[in-house]
C-alpha cells in the first residue's frame, strides 16, 4: 500500500499549465450537476422549482448566505489539512472524526473549563485551542501508527473517524460526560448550550447575517498553509517525503518528523473545523453534528488537486451546494441525498480523469 | 454467564461475523491480486438495498438475492475500470463510489419506501444442519443460521482450495506479487485483476444481502455503517490469508455481539464503548499486532506494461 497518490507534484506544475487542471474539475462538476438535474426530473419534481429552492437556500437571504459561508469555511479547513498531508503523499480521510473530537473538546472546555469570565476573548479562544489539540491528537495517532508500524493512514484515519463519531455519541448519551442534566425522561441526548461568552463573535454582530470569526480565521490560515507549502523549508520537506521517502531520508529529511507534522497539522485543522461548527453555529453538542462535513472537506481537498485557491473554490461550491440541498429538501421535497450523489460523481469522475490529466501535462 | 447465554453469544457472533467474512474473503482475493477496493462498503450497501427492494417487490427473497448479485456487478466493474484501465487512485475512487452509493441508495429508498417506512421484507430462511445442529445446549443457538452463511462458507472453502492448489490461485498471487512475471508468462495482469475485483463484488453482494434480507429483514439508510471498512481491516489483520481473515472477522463479530450480550448480563459497560469496540480492535489490529511485510507487493498500484 505504498502508492496512495500521484498528485503531489501537480501543484507545482499547475501554474505553468492551468488548462487541464482547471478544465477537468469544471467539467466534472458540470457533468455531476447535469446528472443531478436529470435525477430531480426523474423523481417527478419540477426542475425550475427545485432550482429556485436551491438558489434561495444559498443566496436567498442574508441568513442563508451567511450559513453557506460558515459551512464553506469548515470544509475549507478540512480541505487545507488534506492538501497539506497529501503533499507528503498521505491521504487523511479522518476529517469526520477530527471534527467530532474537536467539537467534544470545545464543548467540554466551554461548559466546564471556567472560561466564560476570562478577558481578551480567551473565553472562546481556549475552547478553540482545546479543539485544535484534540484534533491534532486524533491525526497524530494515525501518524504514530504510520511511523511505528507502517499502518496505512487511510485505514487508520478511517477507523479513528468511526471511533471519534462514537465518542461523540457517548459524550452526549452519558450524563457523566457532556449530556445535560436529566430533568425528565424527555431530556434530549445533547449537551447544555455553551455560555454566550464562549461563542465565536459574529462579524456584523447581527444574527440575521451570522458570519462568525471563522471566516477571517480560515482566510488567514489559507495564506499560512499556502506559505508553508510553497515558501518554506517545511513545504520542501513535505514534498520530498511525498515524492521519494528514501531519497528524502538521504538528503537528511526525517520521514518520521515530516509525517508527524503533516498528520498533526491536518488533524489540528479538522479539530478547528469542529470548534467553528460548535462555537460558531450550533452552540450545543449533538450526536451526528459533524455528519458528512469531514467527507465534504476531503472531497474539497481532492478536487483542488493540491492548490489552496482550489480548496477555497471547491469549499465554496460544496458549502453553497449543501445549503441549497437542505432548502431543496424543505421546500421542493428533493432529498439531500441528491447532493451526496453529485459529490460522489465528482470524486469518481476526477479520479478517473487523473490519467488524462497526467498525459496532458507530460506533453 | 450460563451455557444458554454463552451459546446465544456464540450464535450472534457468527451471525454478525458472516457479512464481514463474506466480504472480507472477496476483498482478500482482490488484494492478493494487487487491487485495494475501498468500495467494498459501497458494494455491500448496493447489495443490501437491491436485495431488500427485490425481495420486497417480488415477495421472494431468493429473487432479491439474485437481483443483489446482478446489481453489484456494475459497481464492481466501475471500480475495476477505474483501478486498472484508468489507473485511478484506488483509495480515492473507492471512497468516491461509496459516497455515490450512499447518496443513490438513500435517494432511491426515499423514492420507493418514503421517508420513514418500516416495510416488512421477506427474508432468507434459516437452516439447522444435521449432526452439529443437534448438539444439546449449543446446537440450535449456534448453528441455526441463514442458509446463505453455509453457502458462503462452502464458497470460501472452494476459494481457499483454488487459491492454494490451482493455476488460477497462482496467477492471482503472482498478479499481486510479480505482475511483470505474469505478463511475461502470457497472461494478462489486467484481466486477472478485473476478474478478482468482480469476484470481490460478488462476495460483497452476498454480504450485503445477508445484512438486509438475511439478518434483520429491512433496509435502513447507510445500513452497512462501516462494515466494508471492517472487512478490509480484517484482511490486514488476517495477513492476507483465508484462515487469518476468517478469524479476524469472527473476532469483530464477537466484539459486536458483546453490545447485545453484556447489557443482558447486567454488566454496566457504556453502550457506545461496546459499539466502538470492533473499530478499536480493528485499529489495534492494523496498528501493531501485524507487520506490514505481508502485504502483496504491488497492492494499490495500477499495473503499467
Amino acid at each position: 500500500m505504498t502508492t496512495v497518490n500521484q498528485q503531489s507534484g501537480i501543484g507545482a506544475s499547475a501554474r505553468f499549465s492551468l488548462r487541464p487542471t482547471l478544465l477537468v474539475p469544471v467539467l466534472a462538476v458540470a457533468f455531476a450537476a447535469a446528472v443531478g438535474l436529470m435525477l430531480i426530473a426523474m423523481i417527478g419534481v419540477s426542475v425550475p422549482n427545485a432550482v429556485s429552492a436551491f438558489v434561495d437556500g444559498t443566496i436567498g437571504s442574508p441568513y442563508s448566505l451567511a450559513a453557506s459561508i460558515n459551512r464553506s469555511a469548515v470544509f475549507a479547513l478540512v480541505g487545507f489539512g488534506f492538501v497539506l498531508a497529501n503533499r507528503a503523499n498521505l491521504t487523511n480521510v479522518g476529517g469526520e472524526g477530527q471534527i467530532a473530537v474537536g467539537g467534544i473538546a470545545a464543548t467540554a472546555v466551554a461548559l466546564y473549563g471556567h472560561v466564560s469570565g476570562l478577558p481578551l476573548g480567551l473565553s472562546f479562544m481556549l475552547p478553540t485551542l482545546a479543539a485544535v489539540i484534540a484534533g491534532a491528537l486524533w491525526g497524530g495517532l494515525a501518524a504514530v501508527l504510520k511511523v511505528k508500524s507502517g499502518t496505512n493512514e487511510v485505514i487508520s484515519t478511517l477507523l479513528l473517524s468511526f471511533i471519534g463519531v462514537w465518542l461523540l455519541y457517548w459524550s452526549v448519551q452519558s450524563t457523566a460526560l457532556l449530556r445535560k442534566p436529566m430533568t425528565s425522561s424527555a431530556t434530549l441526548p445533547e449537551s447544555l448550550e455553551i455560555p454566550d461568552e464562549t461563542k465565536l463573535p459574529l462579524l456584523t454582530g447581527d444574527y440575521s447575517f451570522p458570519v462568525h470569526l471563522g471566516l477571517p480565521l480560515t482566510l488567514v490560515l489559507a495564506v499560512v498553509v499556502w506559505l508553508i507549502l510553497s515558501r518554506t523549508i517545511l513545504g520542501v520537506r513535505l514534498r520530498a517525503v511525498g515524492l521519494n521517502p528514501v531519497a528524502a531520508n538521504r538528503a537528511g529529511i526525517s520521514y518520521a518528523k515530516t509525517v508527524m507534522f503533516a498528520l498533526l497539522s491536518a488533524g489540528a485543522l479538522g479539530g478547528l473545523a469542529g470548534a467553528l461548527m460548535l462555537l460558531g453555529e450550533q452552540y450545543t453538542l449533538k450526536d451526528g453534528f459533524s455528519s458528512g462535513y469531514g467527507f465534504d472537506g476531503l472531497v474539497a481537498g481532492l478536487l483542488s488537486r493540491g492548490s489552496i485557491p482550489g480548496v477555497i473554490a471547491a469549499s465554496l461550491l460544496f458549502g453553497f451546494m449543501r445549503s441549497g440541498g437542505i432548502n431543496m429538501e424543505m421546500v421542493a421535497a428533493v432529498p439531500t441525498a441528491l447532493v451526496v450523489v453529485i459529490q460522489g460523481l465528482i470524486v469518481i469522475t476526477l479520479a478517473g480523469a487523473t490519467l488524462f490529466i497526467e498525459k496532458w501535462e507530460r506533453r | 454467564m450460563s451455557w444458554e447465554l454463552f451459546a446465544v453469544f456464540l450464535g450472534s457472533s457468527v451471525r454478525l461475523a458472516a457479512p464481514l467474512l463474506l466480504a472480507g474473503i472477496g476483498e482478500m482475493v482482490s488484494e492478493r491480486a494487487g487491487v485495494l477496493n475501498m468500495s467494498i462498503e459501497g458494494m455491500m450497501l448496493t447489495s443490501a438495498f437491491a436485495a431488500a427492494v427485490g425481495a420486497w417487490a417480488t415477495g421472494n427473497p431468493l429473487i432479491g438475492l439474485l437481483i443483489a448479485i446482478i446489481a453489484v456487478q456494475p459497481v464492481a466493474l466501475l471500480q475495476a475500470v477505474l483501478s486498472n484501465s484508468l489507473r485511478a487512485n484506488q483509495i480515492v475512487s473507492g471512497i468516491g463510489i461509496n459516497i455515490l452509493v450512499l447518496g443513490a441508495t438513500t435517494l432511491a429508498y426515499r423514492e420507493i419506501f418514503g421517508a420513514r417506512s418500516r416495510a416488512e421484507i421477506p427474508g432468507l430462511a434459516k437452516v439447522k444442519p444435521p449432526l452439529i445442529g443437534d448438539i444439546p445446549l449449543i446446537g440450535s443457538a449456534v448453528f441455526e443460521q441463514v442458509w446463505l452463511l453455509y453457502a458462503g462458507v462452502a464458497l470460501i472453502v472452494v476459494t481457499a482450495l483454488a487459491l492454494r492448489y490451482t493455476s488460477i490461485g497462482l496467477a492471482i498471487h503472482a498478479a499481486g506479487a510479480e505482475p511483470k512475471a505474469v505478463d511475461k508468462s502470457g497472461l494478462s495482469v489486467t484481466r486477472v485483476r478485473y476478474a478478482c475485483v468482480l469476484f470481490a463484488g460478488f462476495m460483497a453482494s452476498l454480504a450485503g444481502a445477508f445484512l438486509s434480507i438475511g439478518d434483520i429483514h429491512t433496509f435502513t439508510e447507510g445500513m452497512t455503517r462501516g462494515a466494508g471498512y471492517l472487512a478490509i481491516a480484517s484482511v490486514i489483520f488476517g495477513k492476507w490469508r483465508i484462515g487469518g481473515t476468517a478469524l479476524a472477522c469472527l473476532l469483530f463479530g464477537a466484539a459486536t455481539a458483546l453490545q447485545f450480550q453484556l447489557p443482558a448480563l447486567g454488566v454496566g459497560v457504556p453502550n457506545a464503548l461496546l459499539i466502538m469496540l470492533p473499530y478499536l480492535l480493528a485499529l489495534l489490529a492494523v496498528g501493531g499486532l501485524v507487520g506490514r511485510q505481508m502485504a502483496p507487493a504491488t497492492l494499490g498500484e495500477p499495473y503499467r506494461r
